[in-house]
């Protein structure tokens, strides 16, 4: 692959039309898709990642970086097999029944994207049916849900049981969040983990994937 | 109480003011060019069905454009002060105009423990503390719950507040309740104190705290309390949510535009539902996501002044915060931010200033934190204090008394007048010796030490049993239906 490090610094500076260039070149010259997704873009992606832990890089800049990335992806599709394309897995997300806040689960939502995820969107006051529901239509790999209020944290509880009622339990990782929400109560109420800031988020989600893909 | 006042009279105590006339102006039609041409989306169909009979404009369903006309009407019957009294019916806040009272904020989820100095979930009996310390405290003049109680039932959680608010402190209330169905418990249990409906109503002691998503979409609940309460004509705060780069854009003109879109949209709504029904806007404009942690901001200083001088350029009471900061300690940091954002409030003339105490952007509190902030309220109402200066203050008969070579400290004059001057509680004075032989304590040490002072001395005025029980027996009827 050639200009790999260009590409990763485009990925990071958010610099669309040159991501797209670097890998046009790259296709026409026959460097394998797979080949220019991880080690230009996933790879500048996590470097992003990185950055935004360390607080270096703002989440604008981050939001910027990711959409960069979405249309280097989309250039590269019609070249990748269909597990290759989806690869990060497809998540269900969304603020649990009776919660509205929903500025947290949107910067995940944003976020998991960014590192290549499918990511369908219920929103918020979401019921448990609602995310069975959406799991199986969307056969997703993640759920994610968020609360704010310790009022509506129980309808996470809610939820996985619904989950395990519908058999879907076993093909499906939970990934929690939200202030209230801690590591304790996740291992309490059965999620496979707990993300802190939308961050951390990522990168839990991101340790899922070798389960399912 | 805190005397605090700025801009008392011209010239002669201290304010301040980030935006002219007409910059407020300019705001002002900004949020009325929003209201008529992008609108709001309101959650619940007797808002929606009220502002379509007045003349608004539906469409959707609940997609609201509200025009100009609607809102000038309202800010015609909308009540320029907001009077709460204290729990046995004395009038002792007057929010309005420049006059600054101040509170705690409500929920926090955690404490961080004075006896231990460890960070731990809050419990029913962190906010029976706090009451009795806000009882005591004279610079602290309404509470909120202070602390989320997680040894309860979450679902009732909010008629345990109010319970501890009501038995642990007389002051006046600001609750919070998720629901409305328990804002309809909250008012059922003032009543009672306040000894029926209608002394509720002329007697108000408490008022709810109502948050709304964001500027243009309005939630069933934040809808549903403000109806309920205008209707009886019982205070509230409508304060929307936009948060900029968000929910609103990122300039602080933008995201007070928004926001106060929907403040005058619920300011319309209250009038429509009764004319003349107090309302209190938001105090703070321009909130931000910090972009590089995902918090949002409680002490950011951009917020702070020009939300109150739009809410005095349209004469509505303003529910503003400050003495709170993003410090996970009781801390230089805490110390510093609380006292920079109580500065700024006073002086600017917030009148609800709310959140007193708060650590961790809101996620947790302190008691020595509110005690330190009640010794800078202590501060600033001295500093606020006009200077007189009068034939009687400049003392020129004393001064040729006692001459270029005499000295003034046995006078009778200063006997009579050195305990005007203000004195300090806790901010220490002495010299090094002094302090070292005080046990050369810092000022969270000695902010500690006074709240245990206080939590041992200070027994609050019961309430009468057989009132205390009838409060009681609401949170068990919640108890049993939950
Ligand atoms: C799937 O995997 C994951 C992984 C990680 C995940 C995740 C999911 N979800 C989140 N994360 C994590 O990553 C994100 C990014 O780093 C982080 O998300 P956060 O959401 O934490 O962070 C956001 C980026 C920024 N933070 C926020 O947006 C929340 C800030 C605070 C101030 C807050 C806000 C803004 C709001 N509020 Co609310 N609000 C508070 C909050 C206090 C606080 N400091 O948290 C809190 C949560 N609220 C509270 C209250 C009381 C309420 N609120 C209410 C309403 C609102 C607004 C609508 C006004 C507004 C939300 C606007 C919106 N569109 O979301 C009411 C309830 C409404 C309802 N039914 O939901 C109301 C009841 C108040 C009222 N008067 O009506 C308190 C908690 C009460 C409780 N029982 O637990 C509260 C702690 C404030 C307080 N101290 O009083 C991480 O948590």
């Amino acid at each position: 692959m050639d200009k790999t490090q260009e590409l990763i610094d485009a990925v990071i500076k958010g610099e669309e039309d040159k991501i797209k260039l670097i890998i046009m070149e790259n296709l026409s010259a026959g460097t394998p898709a797979k080949e220019i997704m991880d080690q230009g873009l996933i790879a500048g992606m996590n470097i992003v990642g990185e950055k935004m832990e360390s607080e270096e890089m703002f989440i604008p800049e981050v939001l910027m970086s990711a959409k960069a990335m979405s249309s280097g992806v989309e250039l590269l599709k019609p070249h990748l097999t269909e597990d290759e394309a989806s690869a990060s897995g497809k998540m269900v997300i969304g603020t649990v029944q009776g919660d509205l806040h929903d500025i947290g689960k949107n910067l995940v939502k944003m976020l998991m994207e960014g590192a290549g995820f499918t990511v369908f969107d219920l929103g918020t006051d979401v019921s448990p049916e609602a995310f069975v529901e959406a799991i199986k239509k969307n056969d997703a790999d993640i759920l994610g849900m968020s609360a704010l209020l310790t009022t509506t944290m129980p309808k996470m509880e809610e939820t996985i049981k619904a989950i395990s009622e519908a058999g879907l339990r076993d093909k499906i990782k939970i990934l929690i969040g939200g202030a209230p929400v801690t590591d304790e109560f996740s291992d309490k109420i059965g999620a496979d983990g707990y993300g802190p800031d939308a961050g951390s988020a990522v990168r839990i989600a991101k340790n899922f994937a070798p389960d399912y893909s | 109480m805190a005397k605090i006042c700025s801009n008392q009279q011209a010239l002669n105590s201290p304010y301040a003011r980030k935006l002219t006339e007409r910059q407020c102006e300019k705001l002002y039609w900004a949020c009325l060019e929003i209201l008529e041409r992008t609108g709001v989306h309101l959650y619940e169909q007797e808002a929606v069905d009220l502002l379509k009979k007045a003349g608004a404009h539906v469409t959707d369903g609940n997609r609201v454009r509200i025009p100009s006309g609607l809102v000038e009407k309202a800010l015609t019957t909308v009540p320029k002060t907001v009077t709460l009294c204290d729990q046995n019916g004395n009038r002792v806040i007057h929010g309005g105009g420049h006059q600054s009272y101040f509170g705690t904020g409500s929920d926090c989820l955690n404490i961080r423990d004075h006896r231990t100095g460890e960070r731990r979930l809050a419990v029913l009996k962190d906010i029976q503390e706090g009451m009795i310390l806000c009882d005591a405290l004279e610079n602290i003049d309404f509470v909120m719950c202070m602390f989320l109680p997680s040894d309860v039932h979450q679902e009732v959680l909010d008629r345990y507040e109010m319970e501890a608010m009501l038995n642990y402190t007389n002051k006046p209330v600001i609750y919070v309740t998720t629901e409305f169905s328990g804002c309809v418990d909250a008012i059922k249990m003032a009543e009672i104190v306040a000894g029926g409906e209608e002394s509720l109503v002329t007697h108000p002691f408490a008022g709810c705290y109502i948050n709304v998503t964001t500027g243009l979409r309005h939630n069933q609940e934040a809808l549903q309390k403000l109806l309920f309460l205008s209707g009886k004509g019982l205070p509230f705060t409508y304060i929307p949510s936009a948060q900029g780069g968000v929910t609103a854009p990122i300039t602080i003109a933008g995201t007070m535009a928004m926001n106060n879109a929907g403040a005058l949209t619920g300011l319309v709504i209250s009038q429509l539902k009764r004319e003349g029904a107090p309302f209190i806007m938001p105090g703070w404009g321009g909130n931000m996501l910090d972009m590089r942690t995902t918090i949002q901001p409680y002490a950011d200083p951009e917020k702070r002044g020009q939300a109150i001088d739009f809410a005095h350029f349209l004469g509505i009471p303003t529910f503003a915060l400050a003495g709170c900061s993003e410090s996970k300690l009781v801390d230089e940091q805490a110390a510093a931010e609380a006292a920079m954002t109580l500065f700024t409030d006073a002086i600017f003339g917030g009148n609800f200033v709310h959140d007193v105490g708060y650590l961790e952007s809101g996620l947790c509190g302190s008691l020595p934190q509110l005690v330190i902030c009640n010794e800078i309220l202590s501060w600033i109402e001295a500093f606020m204090k006009g200077v007189e200066i009068s034939d009687e203050t400049l003392c020129l008969d004393l001064i040729d008394e006692v001459g270029p070579d005499g000295q003034f400290l046995d006078c009778q004059h200063t006997l009579e007048n050195f305990r005007d001057r203000w004195y300090p509680n806790l901010f220490e004075r002495s010299n090094f010796d002094g302090w070292q032989s005080k046990g050369g304590k810092s000022l969270g040490e000695r902010a500690n030490e006074n709240v245990n002072q206080i939590l041992e001395d200070h027994k609050p005025e019961p309430l009468p049993k057989d009132v205390a029980k009838a409060v009681h027996d609401i949170v068990e009827q919640a108890e049993n239906t939950r």
